[in-house]
């Protein structure tokens, strides 16, 4: 049997609520598969490879999915959990596509994806991935809004990127304030947050983008806060080994060479796609990817893309970019957060990370391609204001809960 | 197989016989049969109107059609090659059928789905494409016409609407149960290699493998379609997540 119309509405569900639609794309041929693989159902034979490239590129940008995310909050009347309802909507931007040269037809993807979202009513919306790159300052591209706000939903990727960094070096031992950290990508919305919350805590700060001017500015700028600050267009050119790596270059890098680093260093892969390929010669290091967060109020999709859509080792695991607008829907807060350009602060990242904590969603346990980095029972979180996340009301993750999921 | 009113071949017309030419004549071919039932489809639609407007309207759009099939034939003749038609081939005769039901019901709307949103959209869609790489003269007319039915399928849309918002379970259930029927069968049709056997318009062995060879490919003709589809079915408010379930689960 196919999909009627009425078996996919949702029973009980005003489809016309929308509270938040994230946009996003898949980040791989087999990620594509897999969603349309669900969208064809078990009855039906999963699509050839080459059928699927051939598809693929073809398809309008749509919602995919309907999106419940529950709070840890209780409502003061009836006591039920605080719950928002959304979409997920796809630009179908094709995953060997993610290159400056479509750069156009791909801003023609996110802006129908935009559209569809405006359409269905959404309050808020958070470009996924290599939607808000594409976007980011540009917010006056995007179709004509009726009450629909846009978020990068970069300051909650930020803040968990600046917790998994301060969560692995609990976890390895190291101290901050003795490392020299390098930002790959550092001129971007996302590296430049980054340095932003992380310079004022580390012995030095190695700057890498392809603007030399752009990096200059950054760096006056970490400087008059009287941090020692290196910049360099070519990752080989920096003076000092870096012990702490963040990669956010913000297209797809996936065979950058990191160069000089320290041996055991700790690297955080925070792109969308990955900047780093598995294979990437870095003896010792300790990778993780970064920038993702852990819903604990329950998720669920409709149809079921569980393990599809977050295609991470642990359950409820989204990235921060589309955890933001779910996290101000439950909030309330219909904003624009964070606009793009360079201009998250560390006042913004600590508001959207309490925001987002108080609806129980917190940096994910860590892990990389290989699988977990951690022992993720038993490590907590340093929240803004002293508060560890268990003092927030973390539900306590059980050990099967950890398992990584079969996909 | 029937030939297309008009086809003498006439030497003055013929500009040129390139390499390409058998190609041409069964892209052609497809078209020329394509609109001649969409022709014979308007003049049964025209039976069951029980407004006299909407008849004259129906018949008009067959006339149409059928000057559609013509300026096809009439290009097919400046590249000399003798174009024919077969509107009783495995895929078309099995659309027509489907045509039919609807007509055998009095199903008016049922009517306009098949033909405006369904048939409309390939045809749009794929002369769209055919127009960007054709020769001359033949990639404008396929220009022209790709034009003026995407203004057919403006006309049915206003219909539509209207009949979706009365009871839009009812609507997008029969658009569904249609779905299956026609799309079914042009997606075969579509498909990068025909399954079923020889479609019975093509003159010699499948066009499909030679395409590459005039800079077009079944896969971009399939691609364009469904693309084409899918967005008609959004303007008519149909959900977008159920819809493209519909089209991920064709055949291929």
């Amino acid at each position: 049997m196919g999909h009627s119309v009425a078996s996919v509405a949702v029973p009980g569900r005003t489809i016309e609520q929308v509270d938040f639609a994230l946009i996003g794309h898949q980040e791989s041929w087999k990620a594509a598969a897999d969603v349309l693989a669900v969208l064809r159902g078990p009855e039906h034979t999963p699509l050839p490879d080459d059928e699927i490239k051939d598809i693929l590129p073809w398809i309008p940008p749509r919602a995919v999915c309907h999106v419940e995310i529950g709070s840890i909050v209780s409502t003061k009347i009836g006591g039920a959990k605080f719950k928002s309802r959304g979409l997920y909507i796809d630009s179908f931007i094709p995953p060997d596509r993610l290159e400056a040269a479509y750069v156009h037809e791909n801003l023609a993807c996110v802006r129908r994806a935009a559209a569809c979202a405006i359409n269905a009513g959404a309050k808020i919306v958070s470009l996924g991935g290599f939607s808000s790159i594409l976007i980011e300052g540009n917010f006056d591209q995007l179709p004509e809004r009726h009450g629909t706000v846009f978020t990068t939903g970069n300051t909650l990727t930020v803040a968990f990127i600046v917790q998994g960094i301060k969560k692995m070096c609990a976890l390895e031992g190291r101290e901050l304030r003795r490392s020299t950290l390098l930002i790959v990508g550092a001129t971007g919305d996302v590296g430049s947050g980054c340095a932003r919350c992380l310079a004022p805590k580390v012995r030095r700060v190695l700057l890498n983008a392809r603007n030399l001017e752009r990096l200059r500015r950054l760096a006056a700028e970490l400087e008059a806060g009287g941090v020692e600050v290196e910049v360099a267009t070519d990752l080989r050119q920096f003076s000092a080994e870096a012990d702490i790596v963040i990669c956010a270059a913000s297209l797809a890098s996936p065979s950058l060479l990191l160069g000089r680093i320290a041996l055991h260093a700790i690297v955080c892969d925070a792109g969308y796609p990955k900047n780093l390929s598995p294979g990437a010669q870095m003896p010792g290091a300790k990778v993780f990817f970064g920038g993702l967060g852990q819903i604990t109020g329950g998720l669920s999709f409709a149809p079921d893309f569980h393990g599809i859509l977050n295609r991470h080792p642990f359950p409820d695991v989204v990235h921060g970019c589309l955890l933001e607008g779910m996290a101000l829907a439950l909030e309330g807060r219909y904003e624009p957060f964070s606009q793009g350009r360079g201009s998250i602060t560390r006042e913004h990242v600590e508001e959207i990370e309490t925001i987002a904590a108080r609806h129980g969603i917190y940096l994910a346990p860590l892990y990389n391609a290989e699988g977990p980095v951690e022992d993720a029972v038993g490590c907590q979180t340093e929240w803004p204001g002293g508060l560890s996340a268990g003092a927030r009301g973390q539900v306590e993750l059980t050990p099967p809960d950890l398992l990584p999921r079969a996909f | 197989m029937e030939p297309v009113i008009g086809l003498n071949s006439s030497a003055i017309e013929c500009t040129s016989v390139s390499t390409s030419a058998p190609i041409w004549q069964d892209v052609l071919a497809q078209a020329i049969t394509g609109e001649l039932l969409a022709a014979m489809n308007y003049k049964s639609l025209a039976e069951i109107c029980d407004n006299a407007e909407e008849a004259a309207d129906a018949l008009e759009h067959a006339e149409n059609e059928h000057g559609h099939a013509a300026a096809f034939a009439a290009e097919g003749r400046k590249i000399g090659v003798n174009v024919t038609s077969n509107v009783e081939g495995m895929h078309w005769k099995r659309l027509r059928e489907a045509f039919l039901r609807c007509i055998a019901e009095r199903d008016f709307i049922g009517c306009l789905i098949v033909q405006e949103i369904m048939l409309e959209s390939f045809a749009v869609a794929s002369y769209a494409r055919v127009a960007k790489v054709g020769p001359g003269s033949l990639g404008k007319t396929f220009a022209r016409i790709a034009a003026e039915e995407e203004e057919h399928v403006d006309h049915a849309m206003a219909i539509l609407r209207a009949e979706r918002s009365l009871d839009t379970q009812r609507f997008d259930d029969k658009v569904y149960r249609l779905h299956l029927d026609v799309m079914t069968t042009l997606a075969k049709m579509l498909a990068k290699e025909c399954k079923d056997g020889h479609c019975e318009v093509c003159h010699g062995s499948c066009v499909k493998p030679s395409l590459f060879q005039v800079s077009l490919s079944a896969a971009q003709l399939r691609g364009a379609s469904l693309q084409q589809y899918l967005k008609t079915l959004d303007m008519l408010g149909l959900p977008g997540e159920v819809t493209l379930a519909w089209v991920t689960q064709l055949p291929v």
